[in-house]
Order: C-alpha cells, then sequence, then structure tokens
C-alpha cells in the first residue's frame, strides 16, 4: 500500500494487519489442533485448544481498540477506511471461528472419554472444506484478491451439502439403538460448527471484496438471478 | 520498572487578566514531559493566552498580568523575580501560527538564536545548524542552499526552518500556535510528522483550531471554553468517550 506522509499512520496500519494477521494464524491453529484432538483422541491437545481461546479474544479486542484509535486520530477515507472497517469485521469473525474451535475440542474431550469413536473420520471431508475455506479467506485478505473472496460462496456451498449428507446419517445413527447417542449428538453439533466456520469464512472472503473493490456483495447470492433480456423482436 | 517522568509545567490555581477582564480562571493541570499536548476550544476560550503565558510573551501586553496561582516548568516558578526572561524563552520556545523567517541565508535563521547566547565558533555553528536541520526533516532538502535567502523556502519549509530554528537552542518545551493553519494539506502533513518525531526529546504544546489535527499528533488534549478548563485527559479517550457535556457538544459540532 502507498505510505502516508504522516508516518503514525502508517505503523498504525500496519500493527492493526499484523495483528489480525497474528489472530487469523491462531484461529486456524486452534481448528487444526481441535480437529486434532478428536481424530486422534488427544485430550490434551484438546486443553490446549480451550486455553488459547483467550488469546484470540485478546487480539479481537485490540483489533478493535487499534482501530477505533485509527478511526479518532487518523480520520481515513478510500482505501484506508475500507481497510479499517474489513479488518474489524473480519477480527469478529475469526474471534467466532475460534470459538467453534473451542466448542469441538470441548466436545471431542467428552468425546475421548469413552470408546475411541472411529467414525469421528466421517467428520474430516468437513473439516477439510470448513479449513480450505479458511485459509482461502485468510489469503485473499493477505494477498488482496478479491476474486478468490468472490469464490468462497461456491466452496461454502459443497460444505453445506457435505453437512447435509452427514447430518442425514448421524441422525440414523442417533435413531439407532446402540448405546452412543451421546457421541452421535456430539458430531452433529462439530458437523454444525464446522459448516459455520465455511459461514463465517465466506463473510471474511466479502469483506475482502468490499475492501479491494467496495463492492457490498453480502446477501446477493438470496437475490433471484437476473432474467437475460428478451431478445429484441 | 522506571518511575514516570514529573510533569513538564505544572500550572496551579492560575488566573489571568487582561486589564480587568479575566481571561482564564482557576486553572490546575500538569503538562507531561515529552508527550504532545493540544489545546482545543472556541475562539477566545483562551488557550493562545495560556500558550503565551508559558515563555511569558503576554508581559509585553500592557494590563497582562497572572493575577493569582503559578506556573512552574522543570520545578521553577516562571514569575518568580529571580527568572531570566530571555533564558526561559531559550528553555520554551515558540512557533507561530504564520513562519516568520528572518529575511536572511537559511544558515544564518538557524544559527540565530545561538549567536544570541553567545556561540560564534563557526566548527560549533556549523553543527548545531546542521543537527537542527535534521530534527526538523529539512536538511536533506536544503543543505546545497545553505547560503540562500530563506524566503526562497515554500510556505511548509519555512515553517519547518522556524521549528528548525526552535530546535537548535535545544529548549526543553516547544510552543505551537496553530503551525499548520497557513499551510497546505502536505505541508501540513510533513510538519505534524515531525511534530509526532520531535516528542521524543521535547514537551510540545500545540494551539489549533482543527480538532482533526488535535485528535492526529497529540497524546494529551486539554478542551478550554471561556478561560476554564473543562477537560483535560488522554486523546484517544478524549474524542472517543469525553466526560464532559460541554466537551462532546463542541467536538460532535452541537454546540450552543
Amino acid at each position: 500500500m502507498t505510505q502516508h506522509i504522516f508516518r503514525d499512520y502508517d505503523n498504525a496500519i500496519r500493527q492493526l494487519q499484523e495483528d489480525l494477521l497474528t489472530m487469523a494464524t491462531l484461529t486456524r491453529q486452534n481448528l487444526e489442533q481441535a480437529m486434532q484432538s478428536l481424530l486422534r483422541s488427544d485430550t490434551d491437545l484438546a486443553n490446549t485448544v480451550v486455553a488459547a481461546d483467550s488469546d484470540v479474544d485478546e487480539l479481537e479486542r485490540t483489533v478493535d481498540q487499534i482501530g477505533m484509535e485509527i478511526l479518532v486520530r487518523f480520520h481515513p477515507v478510500a482505501t484506508d477506511l475500507r481497510l479499517i472497517i474489513a479488518s474489524m469485521k473480519i477480527s469478529t469473525n475469526l474471534e467466532r471461528i475460534s470459538d467453534h474451535a473451542v466448542g469441538i475440542a470441548k466436545r471431542a474431550r467428552k468425546i475421548n472419554q469413552g470408546h475411541p469413536l472411529q467414525e469421528a473420520q466421517w467428520l474430516e471431508p468437513l473439516y477439510a472444506q470448513a479449513y480450505a475455506l479458511l485459509r482461502d479467506a485468510m489469503d485473499s485478505y493477505t494477498n488482496h484478491d478479491p476474486i478468490l473472496g468472490q469464490s468462497l460462496h461456491d466452496k461454502d456451498k459443497e460444505l453445506d451439502r457435505l453437512h447435509k449428507q452427514l447430518n442425514r446419517t448421524l441422525s440414523d445413527q442417533l435413531e439407532a439403538p446402540d448405546g452412543r447417542s451421546a457421541s452421535w449428538l456430539h458430531m452433529i453439533f462439530i458437523a454444525r460448527s464446522l459448516e459455520r466456520i465455511g459461514d463465517l469464512s465466506v463473510n471474511i472472503g466479502e469483506e475482502t471484496v468490499f475492501l479491494e473493490s467496495a463492492k457490498d456483495i453480502r446477501h446477493e447470492y438470496r437475490k433471484p438471478a437476473p432474467q437475460p433480456n428478451p431478445p429484441p423482436q | 520498572m522506571s518511575s514516570p517522568s514529573p510533569p513538564s509545567i505544572e500550572v496551579r490555581d492560575m488566573h489571568f487578566n487582561y486589564g480587568h477582564a479575566c481571561a482564564l480562571r482557576s486553572l490546575t493541570f500538569d503538562i507531561p514531559d515529552r508527550q504532545i499536548t493540544a489545546f482545543i476550544g472556541p475562539s477566545g476560550c483562551g488557550k493562545s493566552t495560556l500558550l503565551r503565558c508559558f515563555n511569558r510573551m503576554n508581559d509585553e501586553i500592557p494590563g497582562a498580568r497572572l493575577t493569582q496561582g503559578s506556573i512552574r516548568i522543570a520545578g521553577i516558578d516562571i514569575q518568580d523575580r529571580s527568572v531570566d526572561v530571555a533564558k526561559l524563552r531559550r528553555e520554551v520556545g515558540m512557533v507561530f501560527q504564520k513562519s516568520n523567517p528572518f529575511p536572511r541565508s537559511i544558515f544564518d535563521n538557524v544559527a540565530f538564536g545561538l549567536q544570541l547566547h553567545g556561540v560564534s565558533k563557526r566548527a560549533l555553528l556549523n553543527l548545531a545548524v546542521e543537527e537542527a536541520l535534521i530534527s526538523a526533516a529539512l536538511w536533506d532538502e536544503v543543505k546545497d542552499r545553505l547560503h540562500e535567502s530563506a524566503l526562497g523556502l515554500s510556505g511548509g519549509q519555512q515553517q519547518r526552518l522556524c521549528i528548525a530554528r526552535s530546535l537548535a537552542v535545544k529548549p526543553r518545551v516547544i510552543l505551537m500556535d496553530e503551525p499548520c493553519s497557513a499551510l497546505d494539506p502536505i505541508a501540513t502533513a510533513k510538519v505534524e510528522d515531525l511534530i509526532r518525531t520531535l516528542r521524543q526529546q521535547f514537551t510540545i504544546i500545540i494551539v489549533t483550531h482543527s480538532m482533526h489535527q488535535a485528535a492526529r499528533v497529540s497524546d494529551q488534549t486539554a478542551f478550554f471554553y471561556l478561560g476554564e478548563l473543562i477537560e483535560f485527559s488522554n486523546t484517544i479517550k478524549l474524542f472517543s468517550n469525553p466526560a464532559n457535556k460541554l466537551t462532546e457538544d463542541y467536538l460532535r459540532g452541537t454546540f450552543g
């Protein structure tokens, strides 16, 4: 980004971006470790995720504080204004993703108390898709790539499809009298968290599109597709 | 943990009159050392009067006087009879609204204060002028024309030259009375960037009509109204969550 004459302004923006990227790294790490704690039945790792969430919470507060200070001090306009607004909203989405990771870790802890649950592997395709969405969302932000940001909605549709499919399977298992209903319920909630992580990553992609091109694409996929003009008579 | 520096300026129960008219009343506050403090408030609120009290510039105005209270700079009561006003003004430099270079060379402008205080050795002057111009972020722009007239510089450069002139005598405090009001936005940004850099070495007090400028450059902001100090706090705090309704109304532009 072009430098400002007033260097404090650049320093504040740089600090905001650095903290946001640190937050994204910790969030991705929390998600990875939460899922590994489930797939490898590693309760210590689950405890690590629960403890690490406070760092993400603290960074969310810091990003908001720096963002507000930049708004108060420098009255940003144009790209700078969009950068501050987008970064603060992305930080909120990252914090929620980290909360979902903590939710997954807590459920992994409970599942790990019983017999190893081989069926936890059924979550892997969802996890891979959710993780890829989060990775792409942050790549779109760091690489100033609105096309990648805009493409996340289609990837999220695939995640939704996988989620529905797995939900049907898990609901069927829940009805079976195998005495493992608690584990199936935990898996249903973990699948739900992974699906939500996809939605939150789409939000991040949308913020990147707003940042880079000033276009608000939120909720656009819900609008009816524009009808082609009738051919001239 | 190191203890915080003692305040650079201590104002205690200060009242100031122009003749019988009270311009400042019951002021008590501290200006922190090596920070930037902004004075804001509507015209006539007394902020420039107060600024001029700190280097006794008001002494030149007939009938203007401190009627009560004290101002201490680095622990010394500046109203005390024993205070040498010329020495005080060396300690407390001032930059004015309109740049006021002398019609002499760039070098002479910066060297002037030092020569006034008895420095005559050329080598010392050369060193001090270079140091002051570097500190004022002007050296690169003028190093090849130090002996050309200062009046040939742009408005922004002239203002930075005046800042260099006040830096050359190594003051403790620099007072700035609307230093950017005659400058375009780019020259303003350069001067503001310079002011932020200088805070590492000097205590700076800036009077400004621009609330945006106060927000950008200062660490602390004091809001004055009708000669009274209404609120004095951390700049981010004052601009995001003022404690006093009068301050809030002024900042939001809903005054009166």
